[in-house]
């Protein structure tokens, strides 16, 4: 077996050797509880609000904006659950998008079950949303809208800023699902009129299980969880101090190294494309002609299908996925696939590439050599047992 | 191990792709392939899905999925799921279903093993380059040639007289040398923990709770009428009363049936023509004959007057039988001693000794045979 391949960056990260050290001791020796009014608790605690604070700058955001979670998927229920129950009253619908995760998905969802609207904006066939779409949709009985930043499956960049303003001038609130974009665009809050993101550290270097939501002061929310007075109680429980060290040393690390890493990474990704598109002409690179973040590369050949063509490239050592890391055995065309009008037959051999700290240019080429050569055989056994 | 390596194997040593359950015996075959110095790929098929309405099975669920990953994982090897939902639908689930619609009692293993397992996953073999498919079905293969399981208990070659004979060659049935207390035996000694206790299913596996008709009304709808309700007639020609649904029974049945006659009654006919399902005493069971059709042979096939064993339930005891009839679609037996509920819709299995001839699924029971056979001309 030749050295394997880790294409599957965006599913996750390995976790970085400056942030395993920044949170080893507090593991150990600083373990305190940032609530206990001893010397451990203070030791705790000011770790705590360092991480706090450091991560806020990385966003442009004051500390108290910064709030914790287990990761994307809990800053998204908490942005929209939180902000949509607190509003209510006098705001019952929720806006977002066909193409988001479905984190976001999910909790809009459950903003219907419960008495409230979903509404559902147009994307056009690059997965970008149809400003004249969100224009109608976002009224005054909108309490908050969710526009991913950087698609998880195909990469395409959202124009934020410009929704974010659409939907302050109605008066409904903005969250933005931005696992993907961070590190890989700029993101301030003190410019950008969001007013509540989601960022995951497993996805830029730091482990499993944390996450934090950006909001913005004033902004109204209901918890989901009731307990003590933690994260000014928008997050109650012990907070998790060596994960909220680690996302925040992450986050700096990503930071510094986002201009010349997205370059990296995009000259990568562009030449894999252009090796794959001129050895696969028919080939369908999904959301091409689109803006798109520089590290996700998702592809379709006709003939193939992803399941076969995920275990080929796992046989030759090469990590990819189909889509989202999705459930085993799992057959459904992607959501974000169907919703740009991607044919069936095409949407259910995608196989999304993403590229991050492990990927190299002789991987690039590696892959470039032997996934021709998979297809070949794919349409082989194919159209035998057609 | 064959002594010589196959060409064209990536690795040099020859590959197969197991088909792992999550279950003890698919863990064991794997295992002792593994052992044995094959290169080994473990391979779940995910063949339905219960949605949300069915909590956990024992057979097919994630879990299971996630058992076969823990074995390959403790084994070394790659895993993955396939999934064949949509030909497993078609070929086994829509059969499953048109067959009781019919009246008739379905094997669905069977399907299974002729087309999800023996004809969908060698072709998925092909793309992995595996020279080889094996399960971890208590048979064997002898010389080419498929024979019952060691384990008279166990054996389960009654399921698998439809597969493709061309995919003999390269089956591999690593468990049906054992019995299965010696596969647990081999399991615990591997250090399986996963699957050494685990209970054995004794369901079809994509019935829920084994319950059926569950799965008619899901297809069907309420209003089928296989599921509506029908009258109870003796074979005398009274009628005895009424039942919910002729798919709810099968030829041998008492289940269901009213009491307070002289001697027991047997569901004896199912006719889907007027719904109705024939009752009578245990003798109106037996059959002297029986006729099959989609024959499938795994040698050569037998000629007319050949002498043959036949096995028309699983676990039911194999009867000698002649010959009577034999054309490409249907072949008819006489049987040398009477068999009781032939069960329209189930195998027969001929077996040569030890070894499976063929089968086909029953069409009907025969009367006893009147004549002498009739030779064609």
């Amino acid at each position: 077996m030749p050295q394997p391949i880790y294409l599957d960056h965006a599913a996750t990260t390995p976790v970085r050797p400056e942030v395993v050290d920044a949170m080893t001791p507090f593991f150990g020796p600083r373990f305190g509880n940032p609530s206990s009014a001893h010397r451990w608790g203070r030791e705790a605690r000011v770790a705590l609000d360092e991480a706090r604070e450091r991560l806020a700058r990385c966003l442009g955001a004051n500390t108290d904006e910064i709030c914790f979670t287990s990761g994307g998927t809990e800053s998204d229920n908490l942005a929209i659950l939180g902000a949509w129950r607190a509003l209510r009253a006098t705001k019952v619908a929720v806006v977002t998008t066909p193409i988001e995760h479905k984190a976001v998905l999910a909790a809009a969802h459950q903003v219907a079950r419960e008495g409230g609207e979903e509404r559902i904006v147009d994307v056009d066939r690059g997965g970008i949303v149809i400003p004249g779409s969100f224009d109608l949709a976002v009224d005054n009985r909108v309490a908050i809208c969710s526009v991913m930043w950087v698609n998880n499956e195909i990469g395409v960049l959202q124009d934020i800023p410009k929704l974010a303003s659409i939907a302050r001038e109605r008066g409904a609130l903005f969250h933005t699902d931005a696992v993907q974009a961070f590190g890989k665009v700029t993101i301030d809050a003190s410019s950008i009129p969001f007013d509540a993101l989601s960022i995951s550290g497993h996805k830029l270097g730091a482990p499993k299980g944390v996450g934090a939501m950006y909001l913005r002061r004033g902004t109204p929310l209901e918890p989901l969880m009731h307990g003590g007075m933690q994260d000014r109680g928008r997050r109650p429980g012990t907070e998790n101090v060596a994960m909220a060290v680690g996302l925040a040393r992450a986050a700096e690390l990503a930071l510094a190294e986002r201009e010349a890493e997205g370059a990296r990474l995009a000259r990568l990704r562009n030449r894999l494309e252009e090796a794959l598109l001129s050895r696969i002409p028919d080939a369908l690179v999904h959301g091409r002609n689109a803006p798109r973040a520089p590290h996700i590369l998702n592809i379709s050949v006709p003939g193939t299908d992803s399941e076969s063509l995920l275990m080929a490239l796992d046989m030759q050592g090469v990590a990819c996925s189909a889509g989202s890391a999705c459930q085993s055995g799992n057959l459904t065309p992607s959501h974000v696939l169907t919703a740009i009008g991607v044919r069936h037959d095409l949407a259910t051999a995608a196989i999304r590439m993403s590229f991050g700290s492990l990927s190299a240019e002789e991987d690039v080429d590696r892959v470039a050599q032997l996934f021709p050569a998979l297809i070949v055989k794919a349409r082989r056994l194919a159209g035998a047992t057609l | 191990m064959p002594s010589q390596p196959i060409p064209g194997t990536p690795s040099g040593r020859p590959r197969v792709l197991v088909a792992m359950s999550g279950g003890v015996d698919s863990s064991v075959a794997a295992a002792l392939l593994h052992e044995q110095g094959y290169d080994v790929i473990g391979a779940t098929m995910k063949l339905f899905c219960y949605g949300d309405t069915v909590p956990d099975r024992p057979c097919c669920s994630l879990d299971s999925i996630d058992d076969a990953r823990r074995v390959c994982q403790r084994l070394g090897i790659p895993h993955y799921v396939l999934n064949l939902e949509a030909p497993f639908s078609h070929d086994v689930v829509d059969d499953f279903v048109s067959e009781y619609a019919r009246g008739r009692t379905p094997i669905p293993c069977v399907r299974c093993n002729t087309f999800t397992k023996f004809r969908d996953l060698v072709r998925r073999a092909d793309g992995f380059d595996a020279g080889f498919v094996a399960t971890g079905h208590y048979a064997r293969v002898i010389d080419g040639a498929l024979h019952r399981g060691r384990d008279p208990a166990k054996d389960q070659s009654y399921f698998l007289w439809g597969i493709d004979r061309a995919a003999l060659r390269r089956l591999l049935l690593p468990v049906g040398g054992l019995t299965k207390a010696e596969t647990r035996d081999v399991a615990r000694s591997l250090g399986l923990d996963v699957v050494s206790e685990k209970v054995e299913s004794q369901d079809i596996c994509f019935v829920p709770d084994g319950d059926h008709v569950k799965v008619i009304r899901a297809r069907l709808g309420d209003d089928a009428p296989a599921l509506a309700r029908g009258p109870i007639l003796h074979v005398d020609g009274r009628q005895v009363g009424v039942h919910d649904g002729y798919a709810r029974y099968t030829i041998g049945q008492r289940r269901g049936l009213p009491g307070g006659f002289d001697e027991p009654l047997f569901v004896v006919e199912i006719r889907p023509a007027d719904r109705a399902v024939i009752v009578g005493p245990r003798e109106r069971l037996l059959g002297h004959g029986l006729v099959a059709r989609e024959l499938n042979w795994l040698g050569s096939a037998p000629t007319l007057g050949t002498l043959v064993t036949v096995q028309a339930r699983h676990r039911a005891r194999a009867v000698e039988a002649e010959v009577v009839r034999m054309g490409t679609e249907e072949l008819e037996l006489a049987l040398q001693e009477p068999l009781s509920a032939i069960a329209p819709g189930q195998s027969m299995v001929l077996y040569a000794g030890e070894r499976v001839v063929g089968g086909g699924v029953i069409e009907r029971a025969a009367g006893p045979r009147a004549s002498l056979p009739v030779r064609a001309a």
